[in-house]
């Protein structure tokens, strides 16, 4: 027991050293530009690989690009808050059609169409948001499934999204360089929002609603947020995925579509940004990979998906720490979470 | 006497037919370190309850400082000053210990969704304040070599302490303690004494909620006594200790035995009576 004694001292002797970074690299502008550099670096590299690859191998990874920033707010809802939502397709769908609406028919530049198409998906994340607050788990996630319901339903009996047959005319507009530089600034979002006072509130809903009430987290106010951030996202690859296929029905957007997204989250890892994006790419990219298999296709794919989680139940990369994995990996210091068994405090 | 700063004035909270607070009136004064005991089942926890806002009272008011609490938001506590810990330890399991306390400082925090996104120089200015207090507030209770452990990986004394430093990190003006003892050896115990008045030496004042009599009698400078939701008895720790209607509620008396018998009420009385004796004298 060689606790309490050695910190009555208001000095803060554990306090990590700072991190020895140059000073001018802390400046704001300066980080600024590096992550501008860094998305120009994506551009370049995305453009020629566009040169290289054939066309098809570049539309599994443009789809991978546009499905993990979906799947990057499925995950802030679902994994981040804890909130268990079986309806994300239902943003996309909502940021697909706004996008493209905004491009058909009212002729407004692309970039703002799709971000209107986000904000409307975030809209309508806010208005999912209230009425649902009381709910959680299992009640929550029929609820969210009521509601995608609905949006497929209202969007193949508008007039404005022209029905079942379909919205068509949209101009192809996506290309992989464009779609790697939004889905890398999407991470970096995600990372920065994640750890942030708002992250950890949302990640403090998740843990313990009670306690993170008493601690003075606005519990209704995050929830809310989340769902709001998370619809942002899935607009905005609804107006993408619009804008890549060039038409968009209501039925691309069903319950199957929000089952894969959420499969997508559970299979990398749940609350983990980097297993969100792994499990996007698995499960993106497995499907046409088994595609020599024919008609066996689907049933390996469900195979596979099972034996992952017999084996991996918590995701690809669920519980793993990926900068301390790293840090371990090249042996670069000491980790994070070093077991200091002092005076077999141990249990 | 210093100023009240917790005032309960004829609070009543019913659930359906079950009167589980019954016009208790009790206040608690600035500096002071207050203890509220009681039989289980006696209706304390259910205080911290209508303090912290989880319950609305039927009946009376609570006031903090000049402030009415009838009405405000439970999440708005912790901003007002009062930080709580829990009978039944709440923390956030699967995350670190520094997280757990940062978000024990999200009261002090004013930065929002924009702030974190494309963080701005005062955003990384208020991260670095906030996980400077962390520290501060881990290393007060001893944790600071642990930060960054998961919460759910420490042994159970830790972890009640790690809950009092999430509660410390707000800078509470009051904090209520829910039975911090629990499950508690005698080293951790006398430990824990030593660290509540350290924190009242710090200027807050501590409100809480005790079964073990040792700990209540060693450092509370008044003590109330609840029994089946009424306040049954309120003063000093030897004169509540002396009081026949206390001991009634703790022991029964002679003829009534038979039917008292099921209370789970052990070990109390005989340190309330023989292991008390010795701490009262500080």
């Amino acid at each position: 027991m060689s606790t309490v004694d050695n910190s009555v001292s208001g000095a803060v002797p554990g306090a990590p050293a700072p991190r020895r970074q140059p000073a001018w690299l802390k400046l704001w502008p300066v980080q600024a530009l590096l992550f501008l550099a860094l998305l120009v670096a994506v551009w370049a590299v995305t453009e020629a690989l566009n040169l290289v690859i054939p066309a098809y191998q570049g539309q599994i990874l443009l789809f991978t690009g546009i499905n993990v920033i979906i799947t990057l707010g499925l995950n802030l809802i679902t994994g981040v808050t804890g909130q268990l939502s079986l309806g994300h397709a239902a943003f996309m769908a909502i940021g697909a059609y706004a996008a493209a609406i905004c491009t058909v028919s009212l002729h407004l530049p692309f970039a703002l169409a799709l971000l209107l198409g986000g904000l409307v998906a975030a809209l309508f994340g806010v208005v999912l948001g209230f009425p649902t607050l009381r709910l959680s788990g299992d009640y929550l996630a029929i609820a969210t499934l009521g509601f995608a319901e609905i949006v497929r339903v209202v969007n193949t009996n508008l007039k404005i999204t022209n029905g079942a047959i379909g919205y068509y005319g949209i101009q192809k507009r996506v290309d992989l360089p464009l779609v790697a530089m939004l889905a890398v600034a999407a991470v970096a979002a995600m990372a920065w929002l994640e750890n942030s006072r708002n992250g950890r509130a949302m990640r403090s809903v998740r843990e313990d609603e009670i306690a993170a009430t008493a601690s003075g987290v606005n519990t209704t106010f995050y929830k809310i947020q989340a769902f709001a951030v998370g619809a942002f996202f899935a607009g905005v690859g609804g107006g993408l995925y619009a804008h890549t296929t060039t038409f968009i029905q209501p039925t691309d957007f069903g319950f199957l579509k929000s089952v894969e997204q959420l499969s997508m989250v559970v299979l990398g890892g749940m609350g983990s940004i980097a297993g969100t994006v792994l499990g996007t790419i698995v499960l993106t990219a497995a499907p046409e990979l088994l595609r020599f298999m024919s008609n066996y296709r689907m049933l390996v794919y469900g195979a596979t998906l099972i034996v992952l989680m017999i084996f991996r139940p918590g995701g690809l990369l669920g519980g793993v720490d990926l900068r301390d994995a790293v840090r371990r990996a090249l042996m670069l210091g000491r980790s994070r979470t070093v077991r200091t068994s002092v005076g077999g405090d141990g249990q | 006497m210093s100023e009240t700063i917790l005032d309960l004035q004829d609070v009543t909270l019913r659930f359906g037919g079950l009167v589980a607070v019954d016009g208790v009136s009790m206040d608690v004064r600035q500096g002071e370190i207050r203890a509220l005991i009681g039989p289980n089942g006696a209706g304390k926890s259910t205080i911290f309850n209508l303090v912290t806002g989880v319950y609305r009272p039927n009946q009376g008011t609570i006031r903090f400082g000049e402030r009415s609490l009838n009405g405000v938001p439970p999440h708005r506590l912790a901003g007002l000053g009062i930080a709580r810990t829990f009978q039944n330890i709440r923390l956030f399991s699967s995350l670190s210990l520094m997280e757990n306390v940062l978000i024990g400082a999200h009261s002090r925090g004013r930065s929002g969704l924009a702030g974190a996104v494309f963080r701005l120089p005062p955003f990384r200015q208020e991260e670095e304040n906030l996980s400077l207090q962390a520290w501060e507030a881990l290393a007060f209770m001893g944790l600071d070599q642990k930060a960054g452990e998961l919460a759910k990986n420490l042994p159970y004394g830790e972890q009640r302490r790690l809950e009092i430093a999430r509660a410390l990190v707000s800078q509470p003006r009051l904090l209520l303690l829910d039975e911090p003892a629990a499950g508690m050896n005698p080293q951790e115990k006398s430990a824990l004494m030593e660290t509540i008045r350290r924190i009242r030496d710090t200027g807050i004042t501590v409100f809480l909620i005790e079964h073990d009599m040792r700990v209540v009698m060693g450092i509370s400078d008044r003590v109330a006594v609840l029994n089946y939701g009424k306040k049954i008895a309120d003063g000093l720790p030897a004169e509540v200790r002396e009081d026949a209607g206390v001991i009634e509620a703790y022991l029964g008396t002679g003829g009534k035995r038979e039917r008292r018998r099921t209370r789970p009420v052990v070990a109390l009385p005989q340190v309330a009576l023989e292991g008390g004796a010795g701490h009262a004298g500080n």
